[in-house]
């Protein structure tokens, strides 16, 4: 569905991504993990257009994403939930939800876009209790909540995440991941960047690890679990320890 | 026929090139990380960090020949640390130093995956019960082509140092009704039949795969019509090490390499790389290997790539595996040797090289054997016949030892 291949990525002069080649394919949870500045959220922004100097091959469904601009691709079927959730304090949560079907307001008439909300407010009640309630007041979970359910409002084919476990418990992870794993089940497709590598490779099919803007494994997620190198780097383990005498 | 893992065997070329394209970045970048060998090499053609981001990159990229295991023994060529390490094998080097491999948990999983698709195709199931006759040399595959047989559910009798009798006593009272061996040894276990009178025909063999060596057509022809079965071929490499890197389908028409596991380029003679079809040197990358990569390796083996589709279904590439080499080694009993390494054993054990000496593929029907002949000269030579026996039982003994293969020594006068 997604295919990357030799993807460079740069902040101004700093390159962040090092030739990175990837792919998701139809139904799959595929989890990219890696430290801090390893380029999992610059894939994201590449992938969603928001980063523009890129070089490399990226299609979605044999659709190039070059010089495509962020709605252009909405519109192929690619939502993302940014890290930071990006939610709008003052605005209420139907209004969110509205504001996630914004690509859609030519196409659609109202009425389908309102039963889509109520869809997604099944998928998270708590939305529906909050529904007239200013964003600002939620709690961390519900925003995170709010934020993917407003990237379902684009009726996406695939749903990029990044980093939906920030900041909050794990009880809270466990019930959003629960709920992504519902919403793969469904038929969605979700690309998932986290750092709390064990929560995603747990509901994940596949995942890749990224380092230093480059690829150093992938596997089927259960391979990537019980994988020495990766417990030891990303499920808990100082990762100096993989290079000792190697430097 | 069986395919064992019909979405990777069938998937669509075009998401097997994204696959490999994907794996061949991922062992680069593991190989410059964590292997001072390959990253010097790198560096100093200017490609490193390693941005292979075409075919054309790739071809920059330095062989790794056989001579680099020697050097780099024992554990120079690991890519991950010691402790994550589960098995670590030994075979016959080109030199002194024998090739130090090693597995990681990832990489036995890889292997059996790997044995149990070439079996698969070749018809083994959980009815069978398999038997594995191969030289010491070759032992790293009996063990891979063992734990292949169990994923697949068959009853497999391990590799063992029976003598040849033995084995086929197995073959006979055990009902066996696999058998993995070579070329080689399969002509010698069909002659030791007829001369202890055994007809074929009480035996329940069905499925002979040879492996270690090409299949001539009249060797097949022969063991298929003499013992009634069918015959399948295997290609695997005792350095990576593994057995089954490419095995025959049903089709008998060459043999389709698991490209999810390796990347395959052909080298002419005039060392270029070719697509088009034309035979030249097999050159492979592991895609999947985690402890023990290898990057571009020549294995000396002469093959041709051929392109077109498979009518049993399977979309991985075929090679056909031509007889002659291309690196000048003998190949005997699936082992590869170098004249010069025998030599390295017959100074060891004689603490001189004699002035005139041979090394060659001797041939009697469909049985080979490897004969090293020695001129006399003085330093060899004693008026006692013992000791001239002891000359050559010293080396026979040394070169099984190191080798893991039989080779019979001859004292001559004169070599012609």
């Amino acid at each position: 569905m997604l295919r990357i291949r030799n993807l460079s990525g740069y902040y101004g002069r700093i390159q962040a991504l090092r030739g990175v080649s990837l792919s998701v394919r139809a139904g799959e949870i595929v989890a990219l993990i890696g430290a801090n500045g390893a380029g999992k959220s610059t894939l994201m922004k590449a992938v969603s257009g928001l980063l523009e100097a890129w070089d490399g091959i990226m299609e979605f469904e044999k659709v190039s994403l070059k010089s495509r601009k962020p709605p252009a691709i909405v519109d192929l079927g690619v939502s993302l939930v940014p890290e930071g959730r990006w939610i709008f304090a003052p605005m209420s949560v139907r209004d969110h939800l509205r504001l996630g079907a914004y690509s859609r307001r030519r196409r659609s008439d109202t009425a389908a876009i309102e039963r889509d909300a109520d869809a997604v407010m099944e998928l998270f009640p708590i939305l529906r209790e909050r529904a007239a309630q200013a964003a600002g007041t939620l709690s961390g979970g519900e925003q995170q909540m709010l934020a993917i359910a407003r990237a379902l409002m684009a009726r996406p084919k695939l749903l990029l995440l990044d980093e939906p476990s920030m900041g909050l418990a794990p009880l809270l992870v466990e019930k959003i991941f629960a709920t992504l794993v519902q919403l793969r089940d469904q038929g969605l497709t979700l690309l998932l960047v986290e750092q709390n590598a064990r929560a995603a490779l747990r509901i994940a099919d596949r995942g890749y690890v990224l380092e230093t803007g480059r690829v150093v494994l992938q596997g089927t997620a259960a391979e990537l679990l019980d994988d020495q190198e990766v417990k030891r780097a990303y499920l808990g383990r100082d990762y100096r320890e993989f290079c000792e005498g190697r430097d | 026929m069986a395919i064992w893992n019909r979405a990777r065997e069938c998937c669509e070329r075009e998401e097997r090139a994204q696959e490999q394209w994907e794996h061949l970045q991922i062992t680069l970048n593991r190989a410059y990380k964590n292997v001072p060998f390959y990253r010097n090499r790198l560096q100093s053609r200017a490609i490193a960090p390693p941005r292979v981001e075409s075919l054309t990159d790739l071809r920059r990229i330095p062989f790794t020949a056989r001579h680099d295991f020697s050097d780099q023994y024992p554990y120079g060529l690991f890519a991950v640390p010691l402790r994550d390490i589960v098995r670590i094998h030994t075979a016959p080097g080109t030199s002194l130093n024998p090739t130090v491999s090693g597995y990681t948990r990832s990489d036995l999983r890889m292997w059996r995956e790997i044995a149990a698709t070439g079996l698969a195709a070749c018809g083994v199931g959980a009815d069978d019960i398999m038997q594995i006759i191969l030289d010491p040399g070759l032992a790293n595959w009996g063990r891979d082509y063992k734990d292949g047989a169990e994923e697949l559910g068959a009853s497999v009798i391990p590799l063992n140092a029976l003598h040849l009798k033995k084995q086929l006593m197995v073959l006979r009272d055990y009902k066996i009704s696999v058998l993995i061996t070579t070329p080689t040894s399969a002509v010698e276990l069909l002659e030791l039949l007829y001369a202890i009178n055994l007809n074929p025909n009480a035996l329940a063999l069905r499925v002979l795969i040879l492996v270690g060596e090409p299949l001539a057509a009249e060797v097949r022809r022969q063991l298929e019509d003499e013992l009634h079965v069918s015959c399948w071929c295997h290609y695997g490499l005792s350095e990576i090490p593994g057995p089954a890197v490419a095995f025959e389908c049903e089709q008998h028409r060459g043999l389709h390499l698991q490209e999810d596991h390796f990347l395959a380029e052909i080298l002419t003679d005039s060392g270029e790389a070719i697509e088009n079809g034309e035979p030249g040197e097999l050159i492979l990358t592991t895609l999947t290997t985690r402890a023990f990569p290898l990057i571009r390796f020549r294995t000396g083996d002469r093959a041709r790539i051929i392109s077109e589709p498979c009518a049993c279904g399977r979309t991985l590439k075929r090679i056909e595996w031509l007889p002659e080499r291309a690196d000048g080694m003998l190949v005997f009993r699936g082992v590869k040797l170098h004249d010069e390494q025998i030599l390295a054993h017959v100074e060891h054990v004689l603490g001189t090289v004699p002035r005139s000496w041979r090394i060659r593929l001797e041939k009697e029907g469909a049985r080979r054997e490897l004969v090293l002949s020695l001129a006399m000269d003085e330093r060899l030579f004693s008026d006692e016949i013992k000791e001239l026996e002891q000359v050559v039982w010293r080396l026979e003994s040394e070169l099984l030892q190191e080798l893991g293969i039989p080779v019979a020594v001859r004292l001559q006068e004169r070599l012609e």
